[in-house]
């Protein structure tokens, strides 16, 4: 079953002779569960791509639906309450917010929909992910690692339709970006969770079940290995 | 090389650079007006008391204040409270403008200095770049708080320029005061600027490149309040502000101090203002109309008396001086209810001395011209004649310090004669006395102010100058006070007044003060007084104001990435402008707070220190222009806000997410 569906998504920057198309009629289905990477060169779109998909950027042509939702009908409020409810991102640096504590920050999308977290799913969570004992501290007091695992955890809080990842691990060494991999595929076995993974990495994509390959804007590839 | 990157950066960073300048410029201004007008007030209390000799007037202004005299004066201590202020926030200004201007640039000098600039070349580039910036600001500034201070001034003069016996003030300025203000400046400016760029001078290049200027807390913080009051907005916004905590410092402290300058100011304005009328004005408005003053006058001048009675519009005259003698009296002497009291057991020995198991008391003279005694004696009850005194037979309570609501009693049992002692050498005399009252002549005259235990003698112009040889005590100075009709107009007062000075001043040295003139130059004095201290809290509040426009407009550079943030998980536009608007109103808010927190206090203090009742002060309080003087401070903390919101609004998240120096 489809919880993603793009149709002839294009994004042009710029205009006139600066103008620059970074993503060219991109069609694309995922289905509840996968794990797909998208894979492609620096600048070949697939942040774009990625930014389309979780509602902070739009399409200039086509259609994005993510679980029935049509992203090109979302006002700016309407796109907010989306990014909370719907997909969880996680990016390259973070993105945790400095003055809150990560458990605060792993809450933010509940507490901003004014929701109590269920304790049994949150303790779940941050159990499986290694941070129960760090969810007192800031996120300036925390190694990489743990940040980015924050940052996941965040993502997953809200059981999201769809994770979007933005290069996970390109800011973190061999062994965290192998944890990081790990409970990744952890969560998108045991808790069912949709993942598209943005990734330069191949040994990385390697991991998912499904690999896209972005160049100019385009998908010039799409492979399933599972 | 330095020169060439200064030039560059302050060109694209022309908000950085208008920050600086405008810190610069007000410090000077503020600096060069706090000179210029001490300078000023110098120079006229130095010319006032060459002029006039009055040392006591002098020294009480400078805080050395007689132990016997109660009434609050708070002037000069609220003066130099305002000043200090002032100038401790200038030094915080400053050092912070220069403080954040250089955090922003933290990530470029790493780079820099990873690419070989030593931490003196980073020095001298700030410190230098610093100089350029301000030295345009302080030299205009500087003039400016001259003209300011002249304006003032010239201001300040018209305000008072009807009152009596002033001395007119011309505007002054020296160059030695030019010099230290500009000292003052430099030195200022200098350290303010050498200290953040000798923090930056030594920070890694690692450190410096690693600093995105972001807002970080070093400890985990909790805003309770504004998360119970706003849910996560509120917190978020706490923690915000918490985190620019060093950025806004200026902002804080400046309205702090403006808000609370200027409330605590008002307040003791109005104050002052109730006490002056109740004390003075309301307790002698029926008392006169016109006092003239004749100077080192003989007993002459009670031969006036008739025809100044004969001015049309004039209903009375009383002609009278003073003089000082001292009385002789026994336990037995004292009424029964002053003994039940204590006697003179509350002296300290300053005014009553022990002598021969009796005691010596000040004994103040009023003499009369014949008419007016006489009219008194009818006034009283007594027999009008004009050979023997009406002793004034009260006493205050000294055990009741409420100078407000004094209660008196009988200083003395009924007597037919009283000995008068002179207050030197060995001169007395013997009086009869017609009577002992409560009631005293209606004269702008207060009595045992400072010495209450003074038995007050009222006595007839004609027995005066047949004692006068014995007691020596009288003064020079000889008093004329005339009561015009009931109702009666400025204009009919002037009137009175001019025909009383052609008059008088021919044959006379004289001045006059008429009632209600007093009393609406009273008013523009205290006018003026708000005015200049209501200038300062005005450029206090604007120094605050503009840290707040010079912080919140550096928003979309400096706090891009954590709004980034805050939308990324989810939060609404919405969400966004009430986090603003939470900021905005613990900005202004706060200060708000503690300023009426302050006043509550001090207000208090001063209430209790001057025995007004509370419910008298808040009739009249000085609601309107307190609130007047919050909103306008608090509307511009908000309008900065609003701009700041209208830039972030325009904020493209996409391409603040794919910024990869986003940390």
């Amino acid at each position: 079953m489809n919880i993603l569906s793009c149709e002839g998504v294009s994004k042009v920057y710029g205009s006139g002779e600066n103008q620059v198309a970074a993503l060219d009629s991109v069609d694309l289905e995922v289905d509840r569960g996968e794990f797909v990477a998208i894979t492609g060169a620096s600048g070949s779109g697939k942040s774009t791509l990625l930014h389309i998909l979780g509602g902070v950027d739009k399409p200039t042509d086509g259609r994005v639906i993510v679980e029935g939702t049509d992203l090109a009908g979302l006002n700016q409020t309407q796109a907010a309450i989306f990014r909370r409810r719907k997909v969880g991102l996680v990016y390259q640096f973070y993105n945790l917010i400095p003055t809150l504590t990560v458990r605060k920050n792993i809450l933010m999308p509940l507490t901003l929909d004014r929701k109590k977290p269920d304790e049994a799913y949150f303790g779940e969570v941050v159990q499986s992910l290694g941070i129960a004992d760090r969810l007192e501290a800031l996120p300036n007091q925390l190694s990489g690692g743990q940040q980015q695992r924050a940052a996941i955890a965040r993502s997953l809080i809200y059981r999201p339709a769809l994770l979007l990842a933005d290069e996970p691990t390109g800011n973190l060494d061999q062994k965290n970006s192998g944890e990081i991999m790990d409970l990744l595929k952890l969560s998108n076995r045991s808790l069912k969770q949709t993942i598209l993974l943005i990734t330069h990495d191949e040994k990385i994509a390697l991991e998912a079940d499904r690999i896209i390959t972005i160049e100019d804007g385009r998908i010039v590839s799409d492979e399933r290995r599972r | 090389m330095w020169r060439a990157y200064s030039a560059d950066y302050l060109k694209n960073n022309r908000a950085t650079a208008v920050s600086i300048m405008t810190a610069a410029f007000i410090s000077s201004l503020l600096l060069s007006l706090l000179g210029s007008l001490f300078y000023n007030m110098w120079k006229y209390e130095v010319e006032r008391l060459r002029a006039e000799g009055d040392q006591y007037a002098l020294m009480a202004m400078y805080l050395v204040r007689d132990a016997n005299d109660e009434a609050p004066r708070l002037v000069f201590p609220l003066f130099l409270l305002i000043m200090g202020l002032a100038s401790v926030s200038l030094v915080i200004i400053i050092h912070n403008s220069f403080a954040v201007s250089m955090q922003a640039r933290i990530h470029q000098f790493g780079i820099l200095s990873s690419i070989g600039a030593t931490p003196r070349q980073i020095r001298r580039c700030l410190v230098q770049e610093a100089a350029v910036l301000c030295a345009a600001p302080v030299a205009v500034g500087t003039l400016f708080g001259i003209a300011a201070s002249a304006g003032l001034l010239a201001l300040l003069e018209w305000l008072v320029r009807e009152v009596d016996g002033r001395r007119e003030h011309v505007f002054g300025y020296h160059p030695l005061i030019l010099l230290v203000t500009l000292l003052a400046t430099g030195i200022t400016i200098g350290i303010s600027a050498w200290l953040p760029a000798r923090r930056m001078s030594v920070m890694t290049p690692l450190d410096a490149i690693k600093n995105t200027g972001e807002l970080h807390l070093k400890r985990k913080k909790h805003s309770p309040i504004l998360s119970l009051l706003f849910g996560v907005e509120g917190e978020l916004a706490g923690n915000a502000l918490k985190a620019q905590k060093r950025a806004l410092r200026t902002a804080s402290v400046s309205l702090l101090l403006s808000m609370t300058a200027f409330t605590l100011m008002q307040c003791f304005f109005s104050l002052s203002e109730i006490s002056t009328r109740e004390t003075y004005f309301e307790k002698y408005q029926n008392a006169w109309d016109i006092m003239v003053t004749v100077k080192d006058t003989g007993t002459g001048v009670f031969e006036e008396k008739e025809p100044l009675s004969e001015i049309p519009g004039v209903e009375d005259v009383i002609v009278y001086q003073k003089a000082q003698a001292r009385r002789y009296m026994t336990e037995e002497e004292m009424s029964e209810e002053m003994q039940a009291n204590g006697g003179f057991a509350h002296d300290s020995g300053k005014h009553v001395t022990k002598e021969r198991g009796g005691f010596l008391v000040n004994a103040p003279i009023i003499i009369l011209d014949d008419a007016s005694f006489m009219a008194y004696c009818g006034q009283i009850g007594v027999p009008q004649r004009t050979d023997g005194a009406v002793i004034r037979n009260l006493i205050r309570d000294v055990t009741n310090p409420d100078f407000r609501h004094p209660q008196y009693m009988p200083y003395i049992e009924p007597c037919d004669t009283t000995e008068l002692r002179a207050q030197t050498g060995s001169g007395a005399v013997e009086i009869s006395v017609l009577g002992c009252t409560e009631e005293v002549p209606v004269l702008r005259e207060e009595y045992a102010a400072m010495d209450k235990y003074e038995l007050v003698h009222f006595v007839p112009a004609s027995l005066w100058s047949e004692m006068a040889g014995e007691l020596s005590g009288a003064k020079k100075d000889t008093f004329i006070r005339v009561l015009g009709r009931e109702g009666i107009s400025l204009e009919e007062l002037e009137c009175i007044q001019g025909e009383i000075e052609e008059m008088l001043a021919g044959v006379y040295v004289m001045e006059s003060e008429n009632r209600i003139r007093e009393y609406e130059t009273n008013g523009r004095q205290f006018q003026g007084m708000m005015l200049v201290f209501g200038s300062f809290c005005v450029l206090l509040a604007l120094i605050g104001v503009g840290d707040v426009f010079s912080n919140t407009l550096g928003f979309v550079r400096q706090r891009k990435r954590e709004f980034a943030r805050y939308l990324s998980v989810g939060m609404t536009p919405e969400s966004l402008r009430k986090m603003f608007c939470i900021e905005a109103l613990v900005l202004a808010g706060r200060p708000m707070l503690y300023a009426a927190a302050v006043t509550f206090f001090a207000v208090g203090g001063m209430l209790k220190a001057s025995y007004m009742e509370p419910a008298e002060f808040l009739a009249e309080a000085p609601l309107l222009p307190i609130a007047g003087f919050m909103l306008a401070a608090g509307g511009m903390v908000a309008f900065a806000y609003f701009l700041s919101w209208r830039k972030m609004r325009k904020m493209n998240l996409a391409e603040i997410l794919r910024d990869d120096t986003m940390m």
